[in-house]
Order: structure tokens, then sequence, then C-alpha cells
């Protein structure tokens, strides 16, 4: 069950649900040992949003992100070389994981022009041309030091479809042949590759088949959660669980709202970023087992209670919606405190799926789940379907 | 609360105040600042991040502009604004104005006076004032007053503010007179007269004859204006008059925006209680505060080789700050104050909050309001250890010489 010594990351998995995919693993991490399935907040620029480390390590979080195309652009590898990797620069003493910067190029910039080299698009900061290829990203991460990282991958939108989505898939394989070529620190650092094929499941599996033919320590599943249909969603995942081995961790980029987590956790799925949770935060909205309630609205200014009773939060600790309701429409100290508790949301989300896990009471706790969050028992259809998919029948 | 002098330093004061109330046991030493607050938070700091400072005041000044629109919430939740506000532990002084923006001018008159929140306008009659005073329930607060003139402002108006701010007085005391809900908040009364010393006198003598616990001093600008008051020729004068005709045993407030060495200039000349939005100001400016307090205060050698970077990166330091947006600190792997053991210097470089500013990231002011409030704080103890050991003279003129050691000019 262990991968030992070769890669920088070697997964355990302690237990695994007897009628669904879910699973729990303890992924042991040059700086972390990191139990999953676990949720990573993401500090794109080095930083999440407002908290320091310490308050991260209160609530036992383990990793967190940082994205390479920002931390790339600022402060830039050259200096993050000098601090000793990013780390050091930013006082976490904990797992990091980077992307490979090449979803941001695409979704950030208009002018991205992608060939066999690589990602050609302009500087937002001078407006001279650059080049992102599967080397430099690596190169980049390399300097970075995250205990994860990413291959660059051709990412296209999820509803594109035909020749394009093929080359894309293709180029994504050979890209990342040259990202493990390419690749210098790879007892330090575990490179991910990603499965594409957008929404088609044919190249999906065939993308599939061929990373699985390399050594690496783990997979992403990437080229999801674009706004693509729940229905097409959630069979991509589940075709990508299905063809991926059970010995290694299975990363599902992009995905946090906690329906989503549910229902990708039973499909099999180890890890997740999002920056929603965080976002929504800085929104003056506050995630609960119903939802989330906007704290800017009317309907809290008296309201005495904390924004979740059972959350042991320093938010939920110390503050009323009421008052949160004063100081969200107001003052930015609301943002750090607001994104202490939904950071905390959700790492307490995935630590009690994986207790679960561990009971084998995860049905019981996806249906307890979709009660809170669904009080009239109009569950979406897709989430039905895809529990349905791996023997959870929610009633 | 009850305000004793222990020791007089040239014209300043040593002293304790007993809060009367719940919190009677909490002696609050002076010369002192409060805690600055907005919204009812310290800014950018929740309550876990407001625990890693040293040496919080144990008074929180909360201004009324973004919380008296939520008065009747407040008297609804039904213990204060304290501890609506998460700062249960702390004592609260309710000011009119935030100490560190202007005050929006000609809004008030013999009817009443307006504050300023996110919402826009608020305005108050000693009714309103009251009732909001009620649900807050603040162990200090502010008398409703018209400090709205500066060294602009013509006698007539002056005349004005002085007999607007006595009436309100006179109409909260007769409001609260019997008052079970502020029966132990401590009332202040605000001393008014721009520039003129006879309405100054005269707002002094009259406020001194009401039974008000202590005086807040202002009028001299219109909310926080950027000036140094102290570089206007009649201030110092008028101030020392001011006081002059101030009871001994009663604290004297100032709520102005200023540095270390405006604080050691006006302790000399009396005054004892200040406000921290100084801190708060050069954190929203991306800037450490760096002031040097010992005594003998170390050579500008030292100095320089403590706070330089690698690349002699003092070009944006005043004598008591240092500018963390500027390039220079790109690569200064160096704490932002070699010295300073708070949370942000122990654990962070200036290339990180360099970095984080350079990002608008909201961590930079997290840290940096951490570091400045810790440094503010500190200073206040050395203020205090400084007047008692008899070197005041020592630090002043240490901190002139830092202030004189660079051409920027300090705000």
């Amino acid at each position: 069950m262990t991968t030992k010594g070769k890669h920088a990351l070697s997964l355990n998995i302690v237990a695994q649900c007897s009628k669904s995919k879910a699973r729990a693993c303890l992924m042991t991490l040059p700086h972390a040992q990191v139990d999953t399935p676990v949720f990573m907040p993401v500090g794109t620029q080095g930083t999440l949003k407002g908290l320091v480390p310490d308050q991260l390590r209160e609530l036992d979080c383990k990793i967190m992100l940082g994205n390479t195309y920002h931390l790339g652009h600022r402060p830039g590898p050259e200096l993050l070389e000098k601090a000793g990797g990013l780390h050091k620069f930013m006082s976490w003493d904990r797992a990091l994981l980077t992307d490979s910067g090449g979803f941001q190029m695409v979704s950030l910039l208009e002018l991205a022009q992608i060939t066999e080299e690589g990602v050609k698009f302009k500087s937002p900061h001078n407006g001279t041309e650059m080049l992102l290829t599967p080397e430099k990203s690596i190169e980049i991460q390399n300097s970075i030091g995250a205990d994860i990282i990413m291959q660059l991958d051709d990412v296209v939108h999820s509803s594109i479809e035909g020749e394009r989505l093929e080359e894309a898939m293709y180029r994504t394989i050979r890209w990342l042949d040259r990202c493990l070529a390419a690749h210098q620190r790879p007892t330090e650092q575990c490179l991910f590759p990603i499965v594409q094929g957008g929404l088609n499941a044919e190249l999906r599996k065939k993308c599939a088949h061929e990373l699985i033919k390399r050594d690496v320590g783990g997979y992403a599943i990437g080229g999801l959660s674009g706004g693509e249909a729940k229905e097409d969603f959630w069979k991509m995942v589940k075709l990508s669980t299905d063809l991926l081995p059970e010995d290694k961790p299975r990363y599902l980029m992009g995905v946090g709202f906690a329906v989503d987590l549910v229902v990708c956790v039973a499909l099999g799925c180890d890890m997740f970023d999002c920056v929603f949770p965080t976002r929504t935060a800085r929104f003056g909205c506050a995630l609960v087992k119903t939802g989330q309630l906007n704290l800017k609205n009317a309907s809290f200014a008296a309201d005495f209670k904390p924004v979740d009773a059972e959350c042991p939060c320093s938010c939920c600790k110390n503050y009323t919606r009421a008052y949160l309701h004063v100081l969200a429409n107001t003052e930015t100290a609301a943002c750090n405190i607001l994104t202490v508790h939904n950071v905390a949301y959700q790492l307490r989300l995935m630590r009690t799926m994986r207790q679960s896990i561990i009971e084998d009471k995860f049905p019981d706790f996806v249906q307890g789940f979709f009660d809170d969050m669904f009080p009239s028992g109009q569950f979406p259809d897709w989430a039905v379907d895809a529990l349905a998919s791996v023997n959870i029948h929610l009633r | 609360m009850k305000f004793s002098v222990e020791k007089v330093v040239g014209g300043g004061r040593l002293g304790t105040i007993l809060p009367s109330g719940p919190h009677g046991s909490t002696a609050l030493e002076t010369p002192m600042c409060t805690l600055y607050t907005r919204g009812g938070s310290a800014p950018h700091l929740g309550v876990d991040m407001l625990k890693r400072v040293s040496n919080v005041p144990d008074i929180a000044a909360m201004s009324l502009g973004s919380l008296a629109p939520h008065h009747e919430n407040i008297r609804d939740f039904g213990k204060g604004i304290g501890e609506f506000a998460a700062l249960k532990s702390s004592l609260i002084f309710t000011t009119l104005h935030d100490a560190s923006a202007a005050v929006t001018s000609g809004k008030n008159d013999r009817n009443g006076v307006a504050v300023w929140g996110k919402g826009g306008k608020f305005k108050m009659d000693p009714s309103l004032f009251v009732k909001v005073q009620e649900a807050l329930r603040p162990d200090w607060f502010q008398a409703l007053s018209d400090g709205d003139t500066d060294k602009h402002t013509a006698k007539k108006r002056l005349a004005k503010a002085v007999n607007n701010t006595l009436d309100f007085l006179d109409g909260i005391l007769e409001l609260t007179k019997n008052n079970k809900i502020l029966k132990d908040a401590s009332l202040i009364g605000a001393i008014e007269g721009g520039f003129d010393e006879e309405e100054r006198k005269r707002s002094a003598k009259e406020t001194a004859a009401r039974p008000v616990h202590g005086f807040l001093i202002e009028g001299f600008e219109k909310g926080h204006s950027g000036v140094d008051l102290f570089s206007i020729d009649s201030f110092t004068k008028l101030l020392e008059k001011t006081v002059s005709f101030l009871p001994e045993d009663k604290p004297r407030i100032m709520e102005t925006v200023w540095s270390p060495l405006q604080i050691v200039k006006a302790f000399n000349l009396g005054i004892d209680v200040f406000s921290s939005s100084y801190p708060y100001l050069l954190t929203e400016r991306g800037q450490a505060l760096v002031a040097d307090y010992t005594i003998p205060s170390s050579s500008p050698a030292a100095r320089l080789e403590n706070k330089g970077s690698p690349n002699g990166a003092l070009s944006t330091t005043s004598g008591f700050y240092v500018n963390l947006k500027d390039k220079c600190y790109f690569e200064d792997f160096s704490p932002v104050l070699t010295e300073c053991d708070c949370y942000c210097c122990a654990t962070f470089t200036r290339s990180y909050i360099h970095h984080l500013l350079n990002t608008s990231e909201l961590l930079a002011y997290v840290l940096l309001m951490i570091h400045n409030f810790h440094q503010y704080f500190h200073f206040f103890n050395c203020l205090r250890r400084s007047a008692r050991e008899g070197t005041l003279e020592d630090l002043q003129a240490s901190l002139e010489a830092q202030m004189n050691s660079k051409p920027s000019s300090e705000t």
C-alpha cells in the first residue's frame, strides 16, 4: 500500500468506505503528514488572505497552496531562492503545493497563445512578450520549493470540444514528459501530472492510461470546475478515479463547495483546493452547514448567536452575527475574522468526513450532510445520481 | 473614576486612574494611550490577533460614527459595546469622532452634532446621545460637543462652539441624573475655543465647574488635519493656558494623532491620556515605527546598522519610521526592527512585508498594525519610566535628534 523512498510523497490508506469509493489516508510529505481527504486553502501570493501561519496551525491546517503565476511575477523566483524558498519567505513550516501557472495564463490573460513550445503571453506588468514552457514552470516551482508541484498542462475551457480538445490532451502528456525531465528536486518535491480531456470520456480515459505509465507520486484531475453541467462534472471525476491507481493520492483541482467536496470524496478523491471559502469571507459571507450567511444582510443586525454554535474557531468563540454585521460593512478586520471561520469550516468538514470513513459510517454522514444542507429534502439530481453510482442512496 | 497625581515632572504628571464600576481594580497609569479602534475592533486585528500584541492598553477608545447608527441593536444585546465587540475585558471610552479622520465641517448647530460612519451622517441631540450611551454602556464617555473649529475659525463661531458644547453638557447632566445604566460611567467634558485664549479660558472654567470626571481638549483642528499643531506658533502657549484653568485632580485627554516626540511635548504641557491613532496611520501608509527610546540613545552609527538594509536603504526613513513600500526592502531579509520583540519582527522579514504591500495583501496591514501598536505601546512604558527617572529631557532630545536625522518631514 505504501510507496516509499523514490518520491517526495508516500501514501498510507488508513480506511476505505465499505460502500463508496471514499477513503481515509495519511499522506507523508517533506514538511507535513497530511490526513486525507484534505481541503487545501489557497494562499495565492504567499499569504492566506490576512491570516498568519500561527492561525492556520491552530486550525490544524497541514497544507496550503501558492500560485506559480503570481509568485513568479512577484516577488519572482530569484528572490524566493535567495529567501530560501517560499516556506521560509512566508514563515510556513508545513506543506505547500504550487500549481503550474498555466491555468492563470489562460484564465487571466486574454492574449495568451498556446504553442507546442509553451504558453506565450504579454506580461501584465511591462507588456513584454514572455513564454512559459514546461521547463520554465518547473524551474520556477523548484525555486518556490513546494512539497507538491504540478505539471504545466494545456488548459482549455470545459465547453471546448473536437480537435482542439484532443490536441490539448495529447500536448498535456508531451508536456508532462518535459516537466519530468526538467524536474531538479524529485526527492524534495513531488510532481503531479494532470488528467485532462475535457468532458470527453474517451479522451479522459486515454489521458489517464498514458499518465499511469509514468512514474509519479500522485495524480490531479484537471479541466473541470469551469462552469460545466454538474452531471458532466461528476461523471468525468468518477471516470478518472476509476482509472487512477489506488495507492496514489488523487487531487481534484479547483473544487471546494461543500456539496461538491462530499460527493467527490465519495467518488474517491483525496485532495481539493478552491478560492471560494476565503474569497466569500472577504465579501462578508460565512459558511455553515445549511449553506452560507451573508452577514452584511440586515437580517443579522440583531442576531446575537455566533456564526455556528458548534464551531470551535476564534470567530465563533468570540463574535456574534450582529457584531460581524456591523464590522463586515465597514472594516477589513471582518475579512480576517470570517476567513478564519471559513477555513475552519472547510477543514472541519474534511475531518468529519475522514472520521466517518474510519468508523465506516460515511454513508450516514453523507445523508446527514444533505439533510442539513437541503432541509426540504430536494437534493440536486446530479448529486443523487453521483452518490448512487458509488452505492450511497440518499433517502 | 478617580485620578491621583503621584509626581509632577516639569508640566507633566505621573498619575493613576482608578475606574469606577466593574473594572475598578484596573489601575491605569498615566501618561497613557487608549487602544484605537474602528467599528469597535482594533484596526485589521480580530481578538485572536490582538492577543499577540503586548502592552495593549486596558481601555479602548470607540468613536460613535460607526457604532451609533446600530445603537438599538446594541441596546437589545444588553451587555454594552465592550462585550458586543468582543472586548469584554477592556474598559470602553466612547468618543464622538474617529481620531484618524477629518470631520466634515458645517453640520453642527445648537440642536446637535453630526458624527460620520460608513452609512453617512448621524446627528445627535443630547437626548439621542444619552440613548446611544445607554445602549453602549461605556466606562468613560465624551460629552456631545461642537469641536468643528480650527485656527481659521472666527471668534463669533468659537463663542458659539463653546456655548453649544456647554449647553449639550448641561443637557446630558440633566438627562443622566439618577440614570441607573450610566451610574458608573464617567462623563468627560470637552474643552473648545479654537485658537482664542478668552474662549479657551471660558470653556475650561465653565466645564470644570460642572461635575465631569475628566476633560477632552479639542477644537484645534477639524478632526485629524495632518497639521503638526506644535508648528503653529500660538498652540503651545494656548494649550498651556487652557490646562492652567483645569483642576489638578482630573485627567486631561487629547485625541490628536501624535508621534512619540509630539506626545512628549504634550505630556510636558500637562496632557495625560492620548489616542493610538498614530500607529494606525503609519500602517495605512505601509510605514513601520522604528524610533529609539533608549536613554542614552544608541549612537547614530549603531542605529544605522540596526535599521539599515544591505544596500544602505534609509532613503525613505524619517527619524521615526521606515517606508516598507520602498523598493530598497525587496531583498532585505532582516526583521522590521532588529531589537523589537513583537510577533511581526520575531516571525517575518522586511522583504516579505514589502512583497505583501506590493501585492496589496491584507496581511501587510495586519503585520504592520501589530508592530506599530507594539512599538507605540512600548513607547508609553518608556515615557513613564523616563518621567519617573528624570530623563525626560534626554528622551525629548534623542527623539528630536532622530527626527532631524532625515530630511523627510514627520507627520
